[in-house]
């Protein structure tokens, strides 16, 4: 599967990319869906103490123990209830397993690196480091993630370093 | 030779080091006082084993040595030689070059070190050596030959001299003849090759070293302008006089062969041969002589030359392991004699088995068994005497050979021990997690058919209780695959006791108790640091100098106890001394000399605690064996990151006692499950000791904030789940919940949690593998509803409630 998946992006790299737009809040966001393993539904969580807020806890995916990450609390969109709509992006990020809890999985949309702009710097308002740019579709605004680089980054503290909570 | 034998280095390197550890460990059974003919043999067999895979693979270097060591095993089993402590001592200094030289080659490197020449030539020296006890060997050889055969010489050595009389000035016959007397002083001295050639050859059978050879040879030349050679040293004794002449002719009529060095080499090796692995396997060559005159070396009594000097080129060129000369013959019977192996002698389809056969062996030592039942090779073959009936051309042969075998007394290796395979640890590991998945799945369906009514759904439920039934005998046999006796680890005590003893000046003997105890393969790789560590220890702090035992009326000999014994869930390692026992007041001086904070009147279990201090010692003066204070504290951690704990104990003057108690495996874990509001936890059930309902009178408080448990006359910290994992919740009223009292490596604490569940078996999943580590717990499993529990790790809870408290 991922092979093939593969083998239909390096086609596209000259034209195009797929990314996986999903939405927080009012905003829409995309990530490189090389990236994304599967797509499920929210299952009660173990939590995890001391760990920052937005680490929901572990699930346990076919064996597996997967921390889950409420996006939301990550980007500071204010806490949503989640229901029957809530799902988890299951990604793969260099072999480690993560679920991102969102509002809900939109599209799947291949852009050109061309149509994917750079985003304003914000100053210290917000960080831009994760976001690669922002796209332009049917009138929407997709913001581009750089979800691996997020998930790796100290802040999370997904990674065993040493770990900084964010404020 | 056109199979690539690099694909087999694997094999051979776990069978070498095998047989390394098995003949170390003989080694240091045997009694030099009165050797165990048979303990001789299996060190024998062991070395053989090692030097014909060396030379097989190439690696002549290992070959080397191993010939050396079997030189000087072969005498001793034959009983020419008595056993000397120094013998053993230079057996085990040359198991241990074997040991870096297969190391050296298993990291694709060549050992070189003087070591080796060193051990070679220490070797060879006792060898030589002769003993004057001539007349006593023979017997055991003897007995076994047909009548006629012989009169005993079992020391001798047959030398052979080679010299150009004109080039060291004993040009004329007579100035020959007188140091042809003078040697024959030493022996029986021949004259075998001198005639009209310019080169004299004679053949000196004596007792005497090459030495003394040497010595008199040095009054009239230069010992270098003569060649001397050993020719069958090994075969010498048992083989009548004339048949050793016939031979020494033979040989020396050998084109190409003169003066070679080899050629002592070639005449030996096939010789020890006989008894072991592979050499000589699937020879039987179309001509019956070839495999009568490997097996006997040169003592065939009808030396077909062209034959065998075919045969001998044969064997310089692959190193003397004639492995693949298979043709059909009657000689590859004889083979039989050899415990089993080379049952496919005389099997009309032995060309085609062979290939395979060789395969076999390389794939699994002990599998030669497997063609017992090839069509030729009836049962029958597999006995001594067997081949009696089957070689009728080489006679003499197959008395020498009936001799080798009675002699060697091979044991046979029984055709049922070949029923293992060698598996890579990530297969089995595959297979554990995948039961461990299995076993979570069960629970889960048995989670959902709760619900059910017993009798609507009989079937569901029968088959629910036999689903439970067989994954869990499953889930058993295929955790047993990782178990492996403790004795995987004990075995190398003998030698670390051996050689620490010997280098601190004391005497100690080692006892090993429960070495059949099963634990973990992961285990038992990790626990072999940290009791060597304590062994160590035990000897050069705990057991004292002979005088200073006697002086204390106790016997010269101190003694360790290496003790391994299941008990509950749990193994127990313990180690345990005679020796003087820890010293309270130096430990407690030491401490604060150290500013180790120590309550005023610490328990005696306190003050052995210090000793796990990074950076403690009480040794007066750093030895290369202990002292420098790392060590316990390494101990400790390596056993704690088994999930296993160490306690010592220890009485002044009587010795001491260290426990070590381990989880039976690494994978799955005894524990019980604890509800805190909606959580879970795992408590592991080897630190539970007691939960109780509390009392209220039972908690005080400490400046208002620390709080603390009384129980039973003791203060116990209070550690609240509720607190620790903060979640946010008001903490419940503590008198509803349990109190379960866990043993800490700082002692005992008691852990507030809202009720006591259930005892589980919870397979151990790492949070590791996808988020990071999580302090106060030491992993996660899965629950039989499917959600994840943490496992608690009630050292670190400790520590983050004294955190958070403070």
């Amino acid at each position: 599967m991922n092979d093939e998946r593969r083998e239909g992006s390096a086609v596209a790299t000259d034209s195009a990319r797929e990314y996986l737009t999903f939405t927080l809040g009012e905003e829409e966001y995309g990530i490189d869906i090389l990236k994304v393993q599967e797509i499920r539904g929210y299952d009660a969580v173990t939590k995890i103490a001391n760990s920052p807020d937005f680490i929901k806890g572990v699930i346990n995916m076919r064996g597996i123990i997967v921390p889950i990450i409420d996006m939301r609390l990550k980007f500071h969109l204010g806490q949503v209830e989640y229901n029957e709509f809530t799902v988890v992006i299951i990604l793969n990020i260099s072999g480690r397993i993560v679920g991102l809890v969102v509002d809900g999985v939109s599209d799947v949309i291949a852009l050109r690196g061309d149509q994917i702009r750079p985003a304003p710097e914000f100053g210290s308002v917000l960080d831009t480091a994760y976001i690669d740019g922002l796209a332009t579709l049917d009138e929407r605004m997709i913001i581009m993630v750089d979800i691996e680089k997020l998930m790796t980054s100290q802040e999370m503290g997904l990674v065993d370093q040493t770990h900084l909570a964010v404020a | 030779m056109s199979i690539d034998m690099s694909q087999f280095y694997q094999v051979f390197f776990e069978e070498a080091g095998e047989n390394l550890a098995a003949m170390e460990s003989l080694l240091l059974e045997l009694d030099v006082e009165a050797p165990d003919l048979e303990t001789l043999n299996a060190i024998f067999r062991a070395a053989h084993s090692i030097k014909g895979g060396a030379g097989t693979f190439g690696f002549s270097d290992m070959a080397e040595v191993t010939h050396v060591l079997e030189t000087l095993l072969d005498r001793l089993r034959k009983q020419e030689l008595a056993p000397t402590v120094e013998m053993v001592d230079a057996f085990l200094q040359a198991g241990d070059v074997l040991k870096s030289q297969l190391q050296a080659h298993q990291e694709g490197e060549e050992y070189e070190d003087s070591r080796v020449t060193e051990v070679c030539r220490h070797l060879e020296r006792l060898a030589r050596a002769d003993n004057a006890e001539g007349d006593v060997p023979a017997s055991s050889a003897g007995e076994t030959q047909p009548a006629g055969t012989v009169e005993a010489e079992s020391s001798v050595t047959h030398w052979r001299l080679a010299f150009e009389p004109a080039g060291i000035g004993q040009g004329t016959p007579d100035e020959r003849r007188a140091l042809f007397e003078a040697l024959g002083e030493l022996g029986r001295i021949q004259d075998i090759g001198t005639g009209e050639t310019e080169r004299c050859l004679w053949q000196l059978t004596s007792t005497a070293g090459r030495g003394a050879i040497e010595e008199i040879l040095a009054f009239v030349c230069e010992p270098g302008q003569v060649e001397i050679d050993t020719i069958e040293t090994l075969e010498a004794p048992a083989e009548t006089e004339a048949e050793t002449e016939t031979a020494y002719g033979f040989f020396t009529d050998a084109p190409g062969l003169q003066g070679d060095a080899a050629f002592g080499e070639a005449a030996s090796a096939p010789a020890p041969d006989q008894d072991e692995l592979g050499y000589g396997f699937f020879e039987g060559a179309p001509g019956t002589e070839y495999g009568a005159e490997e097996r006997t070396g040169a003592s065939d009594s009808t030396p077909d030359q062209t034959q065998a000097f075919g045969f001998q080129a044969e064997i310089l060129e692959s190193d003397g392991y004639g492995f693949f000369r298979d043709a059909p013959g009657t000689e590859a019977a004889i083979d039989q004699e050899h415990s089993g192996y080379g049952l496919f002698g005389g099997s009309p389809g032995m060309d085609r088995v062979a290939a395979v056969a060789h395969q076999e062996r390389l794939d699994d030592e002990r599998g030669y068994g497997i063609f017992n039942s090839a069509p030729g090779s009836p049962e029958s073959r597999l006995d001594d005497d067997a081949s009696a009936p089957i070689s009728t051309a080489a006679s003499p042969a197959k008395s020498a050979m009936e001799r080798e075998s009675r002699a060697g007394n091979a044991p046979k290796r029984p055709a049922t021990a070949d029923s293992s395979i060698r598996v890579s640890v990530e297969k089995v590991d595959q297979l554990i997690n995948l039961v461990g998945e299995l076993v979570i799945t069960h629970a889960m369906l048995a989670d959902s058919a709760a619900g059910l009514d017993p009798v609507v759904h009989e079937r569901i439920m029968a088959g629910l209780s036999n689903l439970e039934r067989n994954s869990r005998d499953l889930q058993e046999a295929v955790m047993s695959i990782r178990m492996m006796p403790i004795s995987f680890v004990f075995n190398r005590f003998p030698r670390v006791v051996r050689d620490t003893a010997a280098s601190l000046g004391k005497r100690v003997t080692l006892k090993l108790i429960g070495e059949d105890t099963e634990l973990d393969k992961g285990l038992i790789e990790r626990l072999a640091d940290p009791l060597n560590h304590l062994v160590r220890n035990s000897i050069d702090h705990g057991i004292e100098r002979p005088e200073a035992r006697l002086a204390a009326g106790k016997p010269e000999t101190g003694e360790i106890v290496l003790r391994a014994s299941h008990r509950g869930g749990s193994v127990v390692v313990e180690v345990s001394d005679d020796g003087a026992g820890l010293n309270r007041e130096k430990l407690l001086a030491k401490a604060a000399k150290q500013g180790i904070p120590m309550p005023d009147n610490p328990s005696d279990k306190d003050v052995w605690q210090l000793i796990f201090h990074a950076g403690f010692s009480t040794a007066e003066r750093v030895t290369d064996i202990s002292g420098r204070g790392v060590g316990m504290d390494v101990v400790r951690r390596n056993i704690e990151d088994m999930n296993g704990r160490v306690e010592v104990d220890s009485t002044a003057g009587r010795g001491t006692h260290i426990t070590i108690r381990l989880p039976l495996t690494l994978a799955i874990l005894d524990g019980l499950s604890v509800r805190m509001g909606e959580e879970m936890f795992i408590l592991p059930l080897t630190v539970i000791q007691e939960s109780i309902q509390p009392r209220a009178e039972q908690f005080k408080t400490i400046v208002g904030k620390g709080r603390v448990v009384q129980i039973n006359d003791e203060y116990l910290p209070l550690v609240s789940l509720h607190d620790v994992f903060s979640s946010g919740r008001p903490e419940p009223n503590l008198l509803d919940g349990i109190l379960v009292i866990v043993e800490t490596n700082e002692g005992r604490a008691a852990v507030l949690v809202d009720e006591l569940v259930a005892q589980h078996q919870v397979v151990i999943k790492s949070l590791e593998t996808n988020y990071r580590k999580v302090e106060g717990v030491s992993g996660a499993t899965i629950m039989g509803d499917g959600r994840v529990a943490l496992i608690l790790d009630v050292d670190a809870l400790v520590r983050l409630s004294r955190r958070a408290g403070g």
